[in-house]
C-alpha cells in the first residue's frame, strides 16, 4: 500500500515567521500522480521535504498506507533514511565524486543487496532510461537531461513504492522537457508507483497529473483534476494562477453603479441571467470572450462594444487586447482574427464559462437555467 | 504573492491548532537523534573550548593570582587575587628592564618594519601588478620567497654576515674579511627590524599588489576626462581605494612582529636587547607564571586590538564597491625609459631579500672559514664528516642521531597536528555549517579563531598554563609530544576551521540529502559523500598548517624539550651551543620543506598564496 495521507501538516521555521505550510490536510491514493502545484514560496516544496524526511513538520501527522511515519503529537517521526522513499532533485544531487554506475549502485550496496541482483538492476534502470553508455562517466561530464536520467535511475533502482520529484523538469530545455514529460508518464505506466511532483509550471502540472492540489502562502486551495482546476476554480487565487493567459477578472459592484463602464455592463449582465446577490467579482476566461461578427445579439445576454488595442499573435493563437472604455480586456482566438487596432468590435461571453466569486473570493456555484 | 486569498482552511482551522494537544517531547528528540551535527557540534565546543579557551583565560587569570613561589612576597596565599604582578611589570624597578624598554623595543621595531616594508613593498606591488615590467610573473613568485622561510632564518644569515666579537662563536664573514662591524649593524634594532621588514614586505606586495589589480581602470579614465592630472588621480582616487588594503597590510604587519620570537632571540637577546617576545620568553623558562601571563596578556591585547582595527577597516572596504566590479579593466603602464632602473630595483630586493641570504647560509655549511674563497676551505664536513675535532657535534648533521630525531619528531609532531587541525577543520564547517542550533555554530566559528588574535609565545604560555599540570582528562603534559601536537593543532585552527566552513559553504546540502533518501545514515553520509567531496580541502586544510608548523618557532620554543626537539627548536638549542654552520644546515634543510611544500600546494590546490594570507 502506497497511499499518502497528511493530517494538520504544519511546518514553522521560526516562532516570529509565518508557517510555511498551514494545517495541510492531503490524501493521495495508491498509485496517484500527484502534483503540488504554486507559485515560489507556496510551501511545496517543503510539503515535498516533509513526506521525504529532509524536514520535520511542527504539528499533524503522516501516514504511509496506514502505518503513521511522522506524528507530532504521538512522538512518531521515522528518519528519511529508513522511510524507503524515492526522492529526485530540483538540482539533480547527483554525488560527483561517483561514475554514473557508482551513483546508480550506492543505494543497492547501502542495502546490502547481492552482487549478481545488484548488477542486473543497475543494468535494467540504465536501459529503461537509456543512459547505459555513459555508466563510466562523472557527472560533470554529462549534460542535463543526462544527468536528471542518472538521478531518476538512482530512484529507480531502488524500487521505491512512492516516488517524490521535485520540479522535475523546470531545468531542462524545452525539447528535453518534452521528452522526460513522457518519459514520467511512461515510468508511473511501468512501475505503478504513487508519484508527488512539484511545480510551479501550471503546464507540467495539467500535462503530467492525475490530480493537482494547488497551494499558496502554505494552505492547501483546491485539490481536483486537472479539469476541475481549471474548470471549476476553488477561489479566486486558482482561477488567476492556473490559465496560460491570465484571466480577467471583473468587480461585480452590485447596486454601486458607476464603479467603471466594464463593471456596469457585468453587473448588468449578472441581473439578466439571475446570480445570486453575493457575487463580488467575475472571472472570464480570455477564450471565453467572444468577439461577435454580427451586428445583432443572438446570445440573448447582454453584449457591449468594445475597441481593439492591440493584436499579438502567438504562433497559432492570438491575443486581442481590449478597450471597454477605457478599462482593459484580454480575448483569445485560434482563427485569423482579422481585426486591426482601432476597430470597434462588439463582445459577450455565455454565462456557463464565467466564474462567479463571493467577498471572500471563494467560488460560487451557479448554473444559469435557461 | 500580492493580496490574500481565503482559502476553504481559513482562519478557523488554523485557531484549531492551539487545542492540538500536548507538544510531545519524543516527537523532538526522535527529530533531533536523527540529525547529530548538533550534537557534533556540542562535542567540538567542548573541545575546543578545552584546547583553546581554557588555555587563554586560565593565562590571563595567571596574572591576577598569587602563585606558590610568590606567596612570601606578596603574604597572599596561592590563588588568592592580586595585583602584584602587574604593579611589578609597570612599576617595580625592574620594570623598565621587563617590560616597558621591551615595550618599546617591540613598538619600535614594529613600526619601522612596517615603514620599510610599506616603502619597499607598495613600489613593488605597483610594478608586479599594473605595467610592463621584465619577469613580472617569475618576480611574483621569487619576491615572495622570504614570506615561505621561517623569518629567523635571515636572522642566522644576517649574524653569518655581520656578528662581531661582542659575542662568541664562529666569526663572521665580515670580521673574517677583516672589517669589525660595529654591535648597532651587528645586533639590535636594525637589523631585526631590517629582517622582519624583509620578511614581511610579501604581505606589501601581496596585498596591495592583488588591490590594483582588482582596480578599475575606468575609474582613473573617467577621472582623466574631467580633466585630472595623473598626481591628482594618484593622490585624490587610486590612494583612498588603495588605503584598506595597505592598512591591512601594516596591521598585520605589526600582529606578526609582536609575536616574532627567533629573529630578536637570535640578534638582540645576545646583546640584551629585549622585545616583549623575548621577554616573555625568558619569564616561562625562569618560571615565573604570573610575570608571563601579564607579558603574555599585553602582547595579546596589542595582538586583539591589530586585528579589530584590520577587520573594521576590511568591512569598511567592502563598501567600495567598485573594486573588483565586473566590467574592471586593469591597464598595464608602459615603464618606457624608467624600464632599467625598474628591472634593476626588483633585482636588488631579491637578492637581498631572498638570494644573498640564503646563499650566505648554505656558504657557511661547507666553508672552513667563512667568506675565504680558496679551494681548500671548501668542505662537506659539517654535512657528512665523521671525527671532527669539535667538544660536541663530531660529525656532520647528516649523521647526527639528533638532526634525525629532530626531523622525525617534526614530521610526525607536525604531522599529526596538521592532519587533526585538517579533519577538525572540516568538522567544524559541517557544524558551522549544518547545525540546527545557529548559536553553537557562532560559539564554535568564533572559538576556532581566537588563537589568531594570541601571537605564537603567548599561546605557548597560554598552553604551559594549561597543560603543565594534570587538568581534566590528562596528566601534566609538559615535557611529552602530546602537548606540541595539542598546540600547533589548535595554533592552526583559526586557518583550518576557516578552510572548512567555506569548503561546506560551497557545498549544498542536496548531496547529503540524496544519500540520507537512499539510505545512508549520518555516519555513512560523513565518510562516503561529504570527505569524498571535500578531499581536496582537506588535502590543502592539512598542507597548509604543516608548512605552517614546520617553520614555526615562537609557539614550540617554550613547549619543547631536548627530547622532543623539532628541526626548529634543536636549530635554536644549535645556536644557543654555538654550532652556526649546523643550525645553519638544519634551517637550510626547513627551508627545503617549506619552500618545496608551499610550491607543492599551489601546484596541487591552484591557489595563490595571498588568498592564505589573512590565514596564520
Amino acid at each position: 500500500m502506497s497511499s499518502i495521507s497528511l493530517q494538520n501538516i504544519s511546518k514553522s521555521y521560526a516562532a516570529n515567521m509565518p508557517k510555511a505550510v498551514e494545517q495541510l490536510s492531503l490524501e493521495i491514493a495508491d498509485g496517484e500522480f500527484l502534483c503540488l502545484l504554486g507559485p515560489s514560496g507556496c510551501g511545496k516544496t517543503t510539503t515535498l521535504r516533509m513526506l521525504a524526511g529532509l524536514e520535520h513538520p511542527t504539528g499533524g501527522t503522516i501516514s504511509i498506507g496506514d502505518k503513521p511515519i511522522v506524528s507530532v503529537d504521538q512522538g512518531i517521526y521515522v528518519p528519511a533514511e529508513k522511510r524507503g522513499l524515492g526522492l529526485v532533485f530540483q538540482s539533480y544531487a547527483l554525488w560527483p565524486h561517483m561514475t554514473v554506475t557508482q551513483n546508480i549502485e550506492f543505494g543497492l550496496r547501502l542495502h546490502k543487496v547481492a552482487r549478481a541482483e545488484r548488477e542486473a538492476t543497475v543494468a535494467r534502470v540504465m536501459e529503461t532510461l537509456g543512459i547505459a553508455r555513459y555508466k563510466d562517466r562523472y557527472p560533470n561530464q554529462l549534460s542535463g537531461g543526462q544527468q536528471q536520467r542518472v538521478a531518476l535511475a538512482r530512484m529507480l533502482a531502488l524500487n521505491p513504492g512512492i516516488i517524490l520529484l521535485d520540479e522535475p523538469l523546470s531545468n531542462l530545455d524545452a525539447k528535453l522537457r518534452l521528452e522526460m514529460r513522457a518519459e514520467l508518464k511512461r515510468i508511473h505506466k511501468e512501475v505503478g508507483a504513487t508519484i508527488v511532483f512539484v511545480t510551479h509550471d501550471q503546464w507540467e502540472a495539467m500535462t503530467l497529473a492525475s490530480k493537482i492540489a494547488v497551494m499558496s502562502e502554505g494552505e492547501l486551495q483546491q485539490l481536483g483534476t486537472p479539469d476541475d482546476i481549471y474548470e471549476r476554480p476553488a477561489n479566486r487565487f486558482v482561477a488567476e494562477f492556473v490559465g496560460n493567459l491570465p484571466i480577467n477578472i471583473v468587480g461585480a459592484g452590485h447596486g454601486k453603479a458607476g464603479d467603471g463602464p466594464l463593471e456596469d455592463w457585468i453587473a448588468e449582465y449578472l441581473g439578466a441571467i439571475g446570480a445570486p446577490d453575493t457575487v463580488a467579482s467575475v472571472g472570464i476566461r480570455p477564450e471565453a470572450v467572444a468577439i461577435l461578427r454580427t451586428q445583432e445579439n443572438t446570445s440573448g445576454f447582454p453584449v457591449r462594444n468594445a475597441s481593439v488595442v492591440d493584436v499579438l499573435p502567438t504562433g497559432g493563437n492570438w491575443i486581442i487586447e481590449l478597450s471597454v472604455d477605457g478599462s482593459k480586456l484580454f480575448a483569445i482566438t485560434g482563427s485569423t482574427p482579422r481585426l486591426a487596432p482601432g476597430d470597434t468590435v462588439r463582445i459577450g461571453f455565455a454565462p456557463e464559462d464565467i466564474h462567479l466569486f463571493d467577498s471572500a473570493d471563494e467560488r460560487i456555484d451557479f448554473t444559469h437555467s435557461a | 504573492m500580492g493580496s490574500r486569498y481565503g482559502s476553504p482552511s481559513g482562519t478557523s482551522a488554523s485557531q484549531m491548532r492551539e487545542n492540538a494537544g500536548p507538544v510531545s517531547w519524543r516527537y523532538w528528540i526522535k527529530v533531533h537523534a536523527s540529525d547529530p551535527t548538533a550534537l557534533l557540534a556540542l562535542g567540538l565546543l567542548v573541545v575546543f573550548v578545552y584546547l583553546i579557551a581554557a588555555p587563554i583565560l586560565l593565562l590571563l587569570g595567571d596574572a591576577f593570582q598569587v602563585h606558590f613561589a610568590d606567596q612570601a612576597r606578596t603574604g597572599q596565599a596561592q590563588g588568592s587575587f592580586t595585583t602584584y604582578y602587574f604593579e611589578r611589570a609597570l612599576f617595580s624597578p625592574i620594570a623598565q628592564d621587563i617590560f616597558w624598554e621591551p615595550l618599546v623595543n617591540t613598538a619600535t621595531i614594529a613600526f619601522g618594519a612596517i615603514l620599510v616594508s610599506l616603502v619597499v613593498g607598495a613600489p613593488l606591488g605597483w610594478l608586479l601588478s599594473r605595467t610592463d615590467l621584465p619577469g613580472k610573473r617569475w618576480y611574483s613568485t621569487a619576491l615572495i620567497v622570504p614570506y615561505m622561510l621561517p623569518s629567523w632564518t635571515f636572522a642566522l644569515a644576517w649574524s653569518t654576515l655581520f656578528r662581531n666579537r661582542t659575542t662568541g662563536g664562529t666569526p663572521s664573514w665580515m670580521e673574517s674579511l677583516g672589517f669589525a662591524p660595529p654591535d648597532w649593524l651587528a645586533y639590535g634594532q636594525l637589523p631585526i627590524t631590517l629582517i622582519l621588514a624583509l620578511h614581511y614586505t610579501p604581505f606589501v606586495i601581496l596585498l596591495f599588489g592583488n588591490a590594483l589589480r582588482q582596480f578599475d581602470s575606468q575609474l582613473e579614465d573617467s577621472a582623466r576626462i574631467m580633466g585630472a592630472g595623473r598626481l591628482h588621480i594618484a593622490r585624490r582616487i587610486i590612494l583612498p581605494l588603495m588605503l584598506p588594503s595597505l592598512v591591512s597590510a601594516c596591521t598585520l604587519i605589526f600582529a606578526k612582529c609582536l609575536g616574532d620570537f627567533g629573529v630578536a632571540y637570535i640578534l638582540g637577546v645576545p646583546v640584551g636587547y629585549d622585545v616583549l617576545a623575548t621577554s616573555l620568553f625568558r619569564a616561562i623558562s625562569t618560571s615565573q607564571a604570573g610575570m608571563s601571563a601579564v607579558l603574555a596578556g599585553t602582547i595579546v591585547l596589542l595582538g586583539v586590538i591589530s586585528v579589530v582595527i584590520d577587520m573594521r577597516l576590511l568591512r569598511q572596504a567592502t563598501r567600495f564597491q567598485t573594486i573588483g566590479s565586473k566590467g574592471s579593466m586593469n591597464r598595464v603602464s608602459p615603464l618606457g625609459k624608467w624600464k632599467p632602473i625598474a628591472s634593476a630595483w626588483v633585482l636588488v630586493v631579491f637578492l637581498v631579500s631572498a638570494v644573498i641570504p640564503l646563499l650566505a647560509l648554505v656558504l657557511t655549511t661547507v666553508m672552513h672559514r667563512p667568506g675565504v674563497f680558496t679551494l681548500e676551505n671548501f668542505t662537506l664536513d659539517y654535512w657528512i664528516g665523521t671525527g671532527l675535532g669539535t667538544t660536541a657535534l663530531r660529525q656532520g648533521i647528516l649523521l647526527t642521531p639528533e638532526f634525525w630525531r629532530a626531523t622525525t619528531n617534526t614530521l610526525w609532531i607536525v604531522g599529526s597536528a596538521a592532519l587533526g587541525a585538517g579533519l577538525l577543520g572540516l568538522l567544524v564547517g559541517i557544524a558551522v555549517v549544518r547545525s540546527p542550533i545557529r548559536i553553537v555554530g557562532v560559539a564554535l566559528r568564533q572559538i576556532t579563531f581566537l588563537p589568531y588574535l594570541v601571537p605564537g609565545i603567548a599561546f605557548a604560555a597560554a598552553y604551559l598554563s594549561m597543560f603543565a599540570v594534570p587538568r581534566g582528562p590528562l596528566p601534566a603534559l609538559y615535557g611529552t609530544s602530546i602537548i606540541l601536537v595539542l598546540a600547533i593543532l589548535a595554533d592552526q585552527m583559526p586557518f583550518a576551521s576557516r578552510a572548512g566552513i567555506s569548503a561546506m559553504m560551497q557545498l549544498g546540502k542536496d548531496p547529503e540529502d540524496a544519500a540520507r533518501n537512499v539510505g545512508a545514515g549520518w555516519l555513512k553520509r560523513l565518510t562516503a559523500i561529504v570527505i569524498p567531496i571535500q578531499k581536496g580541502a582537506l588535502v590543502s586544510g592539512v598542507l597548509l598548517p604543516f608548512i605552517s608548523g614546520i617553520k614555526g618557532l615562537s609557539l614550540v620554543v617554550v613547549l619543547a624539550v631536548p627530547g622532543t626537539d623539532l628541526l626548529t627548536t634543536y636549530a635554536i638549542r644549535l645556536v644557543d651551543y654555538g654550532y652556526t654552520q649546523a643550525s645553519n644546515a638544519v634551517v637550510l634543510m626547513i627551508c627545503v620543506i617549506a619552500f618545496v611544500g608551499t610550491v607543492g600546494v599551489q601546484k596541487l590546490t591552484k591557489s595563490n598564496l595571498s588568498d592564505g594570507l589573512g590565514g596564520k
